[in-house]
């Protein structure tokens, strides 16, 4: 929980910094996506990293939205899609790659759903998208990198 | 097995009913919820302080080298036009009046991706003087006006607001109209007569129009014709400030009577 704060804390500090020029990537739902499927996949620990995102969704909105309430939404419905990918694949198939690709995916698509209610001017909102999207790529590796050692250090 | 994930669906359920909720409350209750995000603004802005510090430091030293040398030209223009005026009121054998305005430096500290040509927020407030209606300026054109003041943060409504509307004229031609946003980064000079011919380039300044709003402040130059419409032919206008680079702002604070006396004594 102490990663995820402080990874919404780094989120909200560079985008502080880089404001008017970029948006940062989401650093706190891409961490709080690696930690539901980083542990046990029982009710209530699921449960707690549900309304944990919706809550930093929450309150995001509230510091840098002007209609409060997408990122929650969007937030759950991540955790809840990759949860759900997670769960339907067999152990032996829960791979870095694959979780590279469900992260990388709901950030694509969550990129795109606030790129869709901005009303910058469209050429800015592209470069500020694709910007975004582009310095995830760093977060993504470090989050796969994580985790492959995570597994690697689980079957000495 | 099946409990479990039922128990997971409830939950992620419920939790996107929260999430439509909060964005339904959000649209019914915009000043409610404003007021919340200006709370948790201010709660942030403590252990947002060290990167809003580096900002404004990165940001004063591009600003310094980049503006520098326009800032000295347009200090130029200024200080010949000041002696000309002085002379003028000489000539005329006036007392010169006391200067009724102060101008502060603000930064911008919050601009929505959604609404990027209606409103920023700045970190000057109440306890820096700053009232509703006061002009707010960007490299000397004005870019918007205060429309809510808190303590120590304001909100500027940008003059490509679409309910942004302001009295202005055409410096060359004296022409009244009215300047108006559209939401989406175009300002239009409305209720011009069809019938008057303006060049591109004319100049477009404010017309008297309130206690805290002095004419003569320039917002920018006529680009082009609208398309005529009810008698009337809108002239495109575009800012002299860069409204897409908007960092550090100045706040111009006029002083009534008493209030100008009472600063001056």
């Amino acid at each position: 929980m102490i990663v995820s704060v402080a990874a919404w804390l780094l989120q909200d500090l560079l985008q502080v910094l880089t404001m008017g020029f970029m948006l940062v990537p989401e650093f706190f739902m891409l961490v709080v996506v690696y930690m539901t499927i980083s542990g046990p996949l029982d009710e209530g620990r699921i449960s707690f990293w549900l309304w944990f995102a919706f809550a930093g969704g929450v309150l995001w909105d509230l510091r840098w939205a002007a209609v409060p309430g997408m990122s929650g939404l969007i937030n759950v419905a991540a955790v809840a899609t990759v949860f759900w990918v997670w769960n339907r694949t067999p152990a032996g198939g829960r791979s870095a790659v694959l979780f590279a690709g469900l992260a990388g995916g709901i950030h694509f698509l969550s990129g795109i759903a606030h790129y869709f209610s901005w009303a910058v001017p469209s050429q800015a909102a592209t470069r500020m998208f694709l910007i975004q999207q582009l310095m995830s790529v760093p977060a993504l590796v470090l989050l796969c990198f994580v985790y492959a050692v995570r597994v690697r250090d689980q079957h000495v | 097995m099946a409990g479990k994930l039922n128990s997971i669906l409830v939950n992620s359920l419920v939790a996107l009913f929260c999430g439509l909720m909060t964005l339904w409350v959000s649209y019914a209750f915009p000043v409610a919820v404003r007021s919340m995000a200006d709370k948790v603004g201010a709660a942030l802005s403590y252990p947002e302080m060290p990167a809003q510090e580096l900002r404004a430091l990165v940001q004063t030293i591009g600003n310094w080298v980049m503006e520098r040398k326009s800032l000295q030209d347009r200090n130029r223009e200024l200080e010949i036009e000041n002696l000309a005026l002085r002379a003028a009121l000489h000539d005329a054998a006036l007392p010169r009046p006391a200067s009724a305005a102060d101008m502060i430096g603000a930064r911008v500290t919050l601009r929505y991706p959604e609404a990027w040509w209606k409103e920023v927020r700045i970190n000057m407030g109440s306890s820096q003087g700053v009232k509703v209606g006061a002009p707010v300026l960007s490299d000397g054109y004005m870019i918007g006006k205060v429309a809510m003041v808190g303590e120590d943060y304001s909100w500027v409504e940008l003059i490509t607001s679409a309910s942004f509307l302001l009295a202005a004229v055409v410096n060359e031609t004296w022409d009244l109209g009215v300047i108006n946003g559209d939401d989406r980064g175009n300002i239009w000079l409305l209720y011009m007569p069809p019938e008057r011919e303006f060049k591109r380039g004319m100049m477009v300044s404010t017309a008297m129009v309130g206690d805290y709003l002095p004419p003569g402040i320039p917002i920018g130059r006529i680009w082009g014709n609208g398309e005529t419409r009810d008698g009337f032919t809108p002239q495109s206008v575009v800012s002299g400030a860069h409204l897409t680079q908007l960092y550090n702002l100045q706040v111009l604070l006029v002083f009534g009577e008493t209030e100008a006396g009472g600063a001056r004594n």
